[in-house]
């Protein structure tokens, strides 16, 4: 039981960040949230992960969850790089304004 | 060439200082204003091509070559370029060939006239190479809709209102796939034009290789999932 609510709440907190990531990578935030919805279904009836472990040949329902979690890590984990990008993006338009403003009060076009 | 127009040629540099002197010397025949953009080159590409005569921004920090033909053309937008004609710096273009770029975008009343090396002439292009390039044309026409015979060509041109309509966020190498993409979005007419293109073992060495599709593929695919 105590396993069980540890995981619940993980599971809740990731949810929480799949609606916040929703609106800036819809694709990311659909992606963790089914996951995660998966993954609290599976925590509360642990029958249904055992069964659907066997049919797809993994074995037991515990290792199904662990599977599920590293597929949480690795959608989170390109989250992390596409925010990566965006911060990029955000440099690149203040490195873009810093050169063109040294550039104007340097010269005029030759 | 168009009379009557303010013509401005954009050259992205990253440590070309042995060749930038030559590319703008012949570039600046045309009397228009040539903006180099050196993206933070750590040899002298910046000093000998203020020298050479360009107008020079310099990025404070490497941010790739996309990153760098976006500076020229809002460098070239807020100078009041009424034409746009973008130009590799590693000599493998001929100015010649702005002329013809110029002249298409009046005869075919289009907003960006791309040059197209498989239209016009290659020199000393590599098997390896063309199969690359011919690839990438397939995918373009996948990916965006336009049925263009050369999608990686440095050499263009656009009028100020197709200029307005790009927005290049792919810094590095996928930014020529990124404004294909941004051309077909912007619904505005085009036109290839015959250019040629001619390599050197300069050129060659510092061109995309095979192993840089991948890099590409990756980087437009990351681009499409997030706003």
């Amino acid at each position: 039981m105590i396993a069980q609510l540890l995981l619940t709440m993980l599971l809740f907190g990731t949810l929480l960040y799949s609606w916040i990531e929703y609106r800036r990578a819809p694709l990311i935030g659909l992606l963790s949230m089914l996951a995660a919805l998966t993954g609290l279904y599976f925590v509360w009836v642990p029958a249904h992960a055992t069964w659907l472990a066997a049919f797809v040949g993994i074995g037991r329902g515990v290792d199904l969850l662990i599977y599920l979690w590293v597929a949480i890590s690795l959608i989170i984990l390109l989250n992390l790089h596409l925010k990566l990008r965006a911060q990029m993006e955000v440099i690149t338009v203040l490195a873009r304004k810093l050169a063109m403003a040294n550039a104007e009060s340097a010269a005029t076009p030759k | 060439m168009q009379p009557n127009k303010h013509i401005w040629v954009v050259i992205p540099a990253y440590n070309e200082a042995s060749v930038i002197a030559r590319v703008i010397a012949d570039v600046r025949r045309h009397e228009c204003p040539v903006v180099v953009v050196d993206d933070a080159s750590t040899d002298a590409t910046a000093t000998v091509a203020e020298r050479a005569g360009a107008m020079v921004v310099r990025h404070p920090v490497n941010l790739g070559q996309g990153a760098a033909l976006q500076t020229g053309l809002e460098m070239a937008l807020e100078g009041g370029a009424d034409i746009i004609v973008t130009f590799d710096a590693d000599g493998q273009h001929r100015a010649t060939d702005i002329d013809r770029l110029v002249d298409a975008l009046a005869r075919h009343g289009a907003d960006y006239a791309l040059g197209s090396r498989f239209l016009g002439h290659t020199i000393n292009l590599p098997p390896s190479r063309r199969l690359l390039l011919k690839a990438a044309a397939w995918f373009t026409r996948l990916t965006s809709g336009l049925t263009l015979t050369d999608t990686h060509n440095g050499l263009r041109a656009m009028t100020r209102r197709g200029a307005s309509a790009i927005r290049l966020r792919q810094n590095r190498m996928a930014h020529a796939s990124e404004i294909l993409s941004q051309i077909a979005a912007s619904g505005l007419p085009y036109v290839e034009v015959p250019v040629t293109i001619e390599y050197s073992a300069y050129s060659l060495a510092k061109g995309q290789k095979l192993g840089d599709a991948l890099a590409i593929l990756i980087d437009l695919s990351a681009g499409r999932l997030h706003r």
